[in-house]
């Protein structure tokens, strides 16, 4: 299984596209800066709707109407974040995958969607009780706290992964004759690579 | 100011963020990257409602109101983590041509708020009634967006100076 993980894992950076990408020297510092701004209007939006569902703004306002109007930028900037991540992603695919601030934020990623459905599950089936009440009923108030502290933490475990690979792969640099399976195997924290990669 | 990044970088709280736990750099700069969250969603929120796109239910002065401060906030948030990642690394902030034309642009947008603020809270019927509705005034809604973009790339581009090649004077130093 892991084994066929790391071929698929290579295979990915082997791609045209990601070929492409190391190869530039602006591609990368822009998939950066595009993953930013999509990241910067997907916290912003998600913020402006969870601080109407705890009751700390916007409490005159219909939840639905809000939610409904912001949910189209919500996830075209989703899209746009993981495309881009996705993009970055291929360009040192092993290392990434066996980094551990990206495996936590991939966790808190899953974890936001699980949060996102008991939302709809629990208050989101009641909205229409209390969408002009200044604060949705307890469990919609603790899904937009968690939700909140989710972002947050995706955030922070994504710019760390910025500082963890660039060492792995100054450390793991251009050795020459490295047998690939074999380093892989006893060294999943970094394969050579010659991406441009993060630079903190 | 090669001279003064470098006096910077030996006093004593820039030697101890130097020196810091190796969370203490990424922390600042996630804390600035949730302060541009917040600006920006702010700042699209005013910009939508602008252009009569969301949150028609109410006035411009309303929406003004709602968000404003926020985007106040998030701008002092931003300048105290900002300067702290200045003080932290002054020679990898400071001699790159991104952070100044960033710092450019960040003026631009300043001036651009504030005017926006101080007309809104006086003529607030009539950028409900006439101005919104002006298409030069829309563009340039549109366009003090689009600044907060250039912003964001300017801002990550400080860690890659050298893609200015020979204008960078990162490349010089």
């Amino acid at each position: 299984m892991s084994v066929d993980f790391s071929a698929f894992l290579k295979s990915l950076e082997d791609s045209g596209l990601a070929n492409s990408l190391r190869g530039s020297l602006y591609y990368f510092p822009f998939l950066e800066s595009f993953h930013v701004m999509a990241l910067a209007v997907l916290f912003g939006s998600i913020l402006v709707v969870d601080l109407r569902a705890l009751g700390v703004a916007s409490t005159h306002r219909s939840f639905t109407r809000m939610s409904t109007e912001l949910l189209r930028i919500t996830w075209g900037a989703f899209v746009i974040s993981a495309c881009t991540g996705a993009m970055m992603f291929i360009t040192n695919a092993r290392v990434y995958a066996h980094n551990t601030p990206f495996q936590i934020k991939m966790v808190l990623l899953a974890l936001a969607g699980i949060n996102m459905a008991v939302f709809h599950l629990t208050a989101g089936r009641t909205v229409a009780t209390w969408d002009k009440a200044p604060a949705a009923p307890k469990a919609g108030r603790i899904t937009a706290g968690v939700s909140l502290g989710l972002w947050l933490g995706i955030i922070l475990a994504g710019r760390v992964i910025g500082f963890t690979t660039t060492g792995a792969e100054a450390k793991e640099m251009p050795v020459s004759n490295v047998d690939f399976d074999d380093f892989l195997n006893n060294a999943p924290a970094g394969a050579p690579s010659s991406a441009p990669g993060h630079s903190p | 100011m090669k001279n003064f990044a470098d006096w910077l970088s030996a006093t004593v709280p820039s030697i101890y963020l130097q020196t810091h736990e190796a969370w203490v750099l990424p922390a600042i700069q996630s804390l600035h990257i949730t302060g541009i969250g917040i600006a920006v969603g702010s700042a699209l929120m005013m910009t939508l409602r602008l252009l009569g796109w969301v949150g028609t239910d109410q006035t411009l002065l309303e929406n003004h109101r709602r968000f404003a401060p926020w985007l106040t906030g998030a701008l002092c948030l931003l300048l105290a983590s900002g300067l702290l990642l200045i003080v932290a690394e002054p020679i990898r902030e400071l001699i790159t041509l991104s952070f100044w034309l960033k710092m450019a642009c960040v003026a631009v947008m300043v001036v651009v708020f504030a005017s926006f603020q101080a007309s809104i809270r006086k003529h607030g019927a009539d950028w409900e009634q006439t101005l919104s509705k002006r298409r030069s005034v829309r563009l340039a809604a549109v366009l003090t967006f689009v600044l907060w973009g250039c912003i964001i790339i300017l801002g990550r581009l400080i860690a890659y100076d050298h893609i200015w090649g020979h204008l960078s004077p990162a490349t010089k130093a």
